[in-house]
């Protein structure tokens, strides 16, 4: 309403152009604001919104200060004359753009109709809009009168050319959303519906592109090539509790095999990978004090793919610190919980969960769901469904503080 | 450890942000370009630039994304401005198709997704990252020719076709204006843009962060098996999960149950359409002109998929 009463004073239409101008400047200010306050307020890093690694943090500092710089810029020239931006072809209006009376063509105010549907339908009718000057806001019963000239209209923003709901809903788009997440978010993945949908419970343990980063065969990895199917590797056949068939959702994978042009590593095998020794595993991988290999849950994950690493690793001590959640594949006992990290790639919306089951022999302890904990058991491979399962035999199992990186990169 | 669980609310808002943070500052450096091509670069220069033959032109758009790297964030607003600088539709076409995948840098990481660490004569990293420039390419060029007879009022909007530069009558017209005028034209083409490309982005991404969050992925795998239905299993999930092309390829890799095929679909549709997208694409092109472009889209890449990755195996695995 007061937009409104703004348009009716002196001259509307410079009035409406200059209030756009404010609050497109505070748009921007807003969302530069948004981004510098995340990374000044150490948010940014804590939630691990964006991967640590690479020009993702830098570049949400560039966002910000870009936004701020552009909108202040604007702030400060808002009386200024534009360039002389009619070197668009305006003839095709018919009439000469000179005889508008603007003292900058830039100004015409674009209010062309736009039919907004009430409520929350976000798609312009773009078509109805540039030379269909009947002003239908039909939208909620307002009805807006607006004595600017016909204006041969170039490219103007959303705010510039809809009508006054449109450019309400417009602003609120635009302010809401990132307002009400900025203080609401909790940084992080705090309930288990998200690690849950994004597969925490449906693994393919295997060796992928991925496992270059926790390969535990560095430097003289991959001299031996034989991508030959292996049969089961030692581990798995000295099984101490085999599971009886699985019925979780990981013995559900179709098997590849059948597509003709199936991507070569099936979910199933190990694969020989060259030689792999236990004083490789002791010059890789760091020891704590008790003695105990010290390892992150994708590089356990992906263990389950290498032959050699699995015949060395088997019956090893390893501790790692993971998010506990309930076992819900081959767990009819209950003797299981499951640990798993996130791994991010550019920004939290792609983390993906890697997981592994932890077995206790008797009734596994209860964890709130998503707590930290510290797992230290021995490593053991076994055969559930149609892939090697990589498995922590569990000797104790504490709770331990949230680390510093809470994903995996 | 909080005793309150924020629950599913907080994951989106979560996932919203993550993608602001990570998209945004690509915006903004995409309005900002946008804003001094329309203060500085000349109408005519795009025509010098190109060939003349529109069929070539549209054909060369494709390799754009190699100088002028843009991801899918920031090719929209660049692009709405090259239209108006007078670059035809089918080269605008071709270089919105093709600029998030035929771009240094998402080569480079759909090379290093696909690596096998311990198997260097595998030809995963060959198929996936060959098969996907080339598989791009020749969609964005067969659409961007599709486009050669159409009329920008055929199929953009109302007030991008407004602005669009004269056919000639504008020679020499920017040059009359001083720099700090150009420049606070500049600005302020930018902050609109901006604003226009953010609220369109910001619907996209918000059903985006509900439907990544809050969707269990771990179904697709039940047609991962299926040759028909694998490919659009996962181009479904493409458009769904709207991942930045740069990291797309991490995501694909690991899934293993599916094949190249499907894979290959994933990787190129997704780049080229997914929710947030439709939304930024909604503030370029009519509405019935965009259902059908991305009608097209899904169709071709769904049959071409298949063929042209066991055409890219063949060639790989016998290389001669």
């Amino acid at each position: 309403m007061v937009l409104i009463d703004a348009e009716n004073l002196h001259s509307p239409v410079m009035k409406t152009r200059q209030f756009t101008h404010l609050i497109s400047v505070l748009l921007l200010l807003l969302w530069g604001g948004v981004m510098l306050y995340f990374y000044a307020s150490g948010r940014l890093a804590k939630g691990e919104y964006v991967s640590k690694n690479g020009w993702f943090t830098t570049m949400v500092i560039v966002g910000g200060v870009g936004c701020i710089v552009v909108g202040l810029f604007n702030l400060l020239t808002m009386g200024a004359k534009e360039a002389d931006c009619c070197e668009h072809d305006h003839g095709h209006e018919g009439h000469d753009h000179h005889d508008h009376g603007h003292d900058d063509c830039c100004g015409h105010s674009h209010d062309h109709a736009h039919t907004h549907d009430c409520g929350h339908d976000h798609k312009h009718d773009h078509d109805s809009c540039g030379h269909d000057h009947s002003h239908e806001h039909t939208c909620c019963g307002h009805d807006h009168h607006h004595e600017e000239p016909k204006a041969a209209g170039h490219a103007h923003g959303i705010l510039e050319e809809s009508g006054f709901i449109g450019r309400l809903v417009a602003i609120l788009i635009l302010a809401g959303p990132i307002t009400y997440a900025s203080i609401k978010s909790p940084d992080g993945y705090k309930s288990i519906n998200t690690v849950t949908n994004r597969g925490v419970y449906d693994q393919s343990y295997q060796k992928d592109a991925k496992a270059s980063k926790f390969d535990l065969k560095k430097g003289d990895a991959g001299t031996q090539t034989v991508p030959a199917v292996a049969s089961l590797p030692p581990a798995a056949t000295t099984v101490a509790t085999p599971p009886a068939q699985t019925t979780g959702p990981a013995a559900n994978i179709p098997p590849v095999a059948a597509v003709a042009n199936a991507a070569p590593s099936g979910a199933s095998q190990s694969k020989s990978y060259g030689s792999f020794t236990l004083k490789d595993l002791e010059a890789q991988v760091p020891k704590s004090k008790e003695g105990n290999f010290q390892l992150e849950v994708p590089e356990i994950y992906y263990t389950a793919g290498d032959k050699e690493v699995q015949g060395v690793i088997t019956g090893q001590s390893i501790e790692t610190i993971a998010q506990v959640i309930p076992e819900k594949v081959n767990n009819e006992k209950g003797t299981r919980v499951r640990i798993f990290r996130m791994l991010i790639q550019c920004c939290a919306a792609d983390a993906r969960p890697y997981s592994v089951p932890v077995e206790f022999g008797k009734e596994a302890p209860k964890f709130k769901e998503m707590s930290w904990v510290k797992v230290v058991g021995k490593m053991n491979y076994v055969k559930e469904g149609d892939q090697i399962v990589p498995i922590i035999e569990a000797t104790t199992i504490t709770e331990a503080p949230e680390p510093d990186s809470k994903m995996v990169y | 450890m909080t005793a309150s669980d924020p629950g599913r609310t907080g994951e989106i808002l979560y996932s919203f942000l993550s993608i602001l943070f990570e998209g945004a500052p690509y915006i903004l450096v995409g309005t900002l370009l946008s804003g001094f091509i329309d203060a500085f670069l000349p109408a005519k220069l795009l025509d010098r630039m190109l060939p003349k033959n529109k069929i070539l032109a549209t054909f060369s758009a494709g390799f754009m994304g190699l100088i002028f790297p843009v991801c899918e964030c920031a090719v929209v607003p660049v692009v709405r401005r090259l239209v108006q600088k007078g670059l035809p539709i089918s080269c605008a076409m071709t270089y919105l198709l093709s600029a998030p995948i035929i771009n240094p840098i998402v080569i480079l990481s759909t090379w290093t997704a696909f690596q096998n660490p311990g198997d260097k004569s595998d030809v995963t990293p060959w198929v996936m990252t060959v098969g996907r420039i080339s598989l791009g390419y020749l969609i964005a060029v067969v659409v961007g020719l599709a486009m050669l007879r159409k009329k920008p009022a055929d199929i953009l909007n109302k007030s991008i076709v407004d602005g669009i530069a004269g056919a000639g009558d504008d020679s020499g017209h920017a040059a009359k204006t001083g720099f700090d005028a150009k420049l606070i034209h500049a600005m302020r083409t930018a902050m609109r843009d901006f604003l226009d490309t953010a609220m369109y982005f910001t619907i996209g991404i918000l059903i985006t962060s509900i439907f990544n969050t809050q969707i269990d992925q771990t179904k697709l795998k039940l047609v991962a098996g299926n040759d028909l239905l694998a490919a659009p299993a996962l181009m479904g999930l493409a458009y769904i999960l709207a991942l930045c092309s740069t990291s797309d390829a991490f995501i694909a890799a690991p899934m293993v149950a599916f094949n190249y095929a499907a894979k290959l679909a994933f990787l190129v549709f997704g780049p080229m359409l997914d929710i947030k997208l439709t939304f930024m694409y909604a503030s370029v092109f009519r509405r019935k002109f965009l259902v059908g472009l991305a009608l097209a889209l899904f169709v071709l890449v769904w049959l071409l998929s298949g063929p042209w990755s066991s055409l890219m195996q063949r060639i790989f695995t016998h290389p001669s």
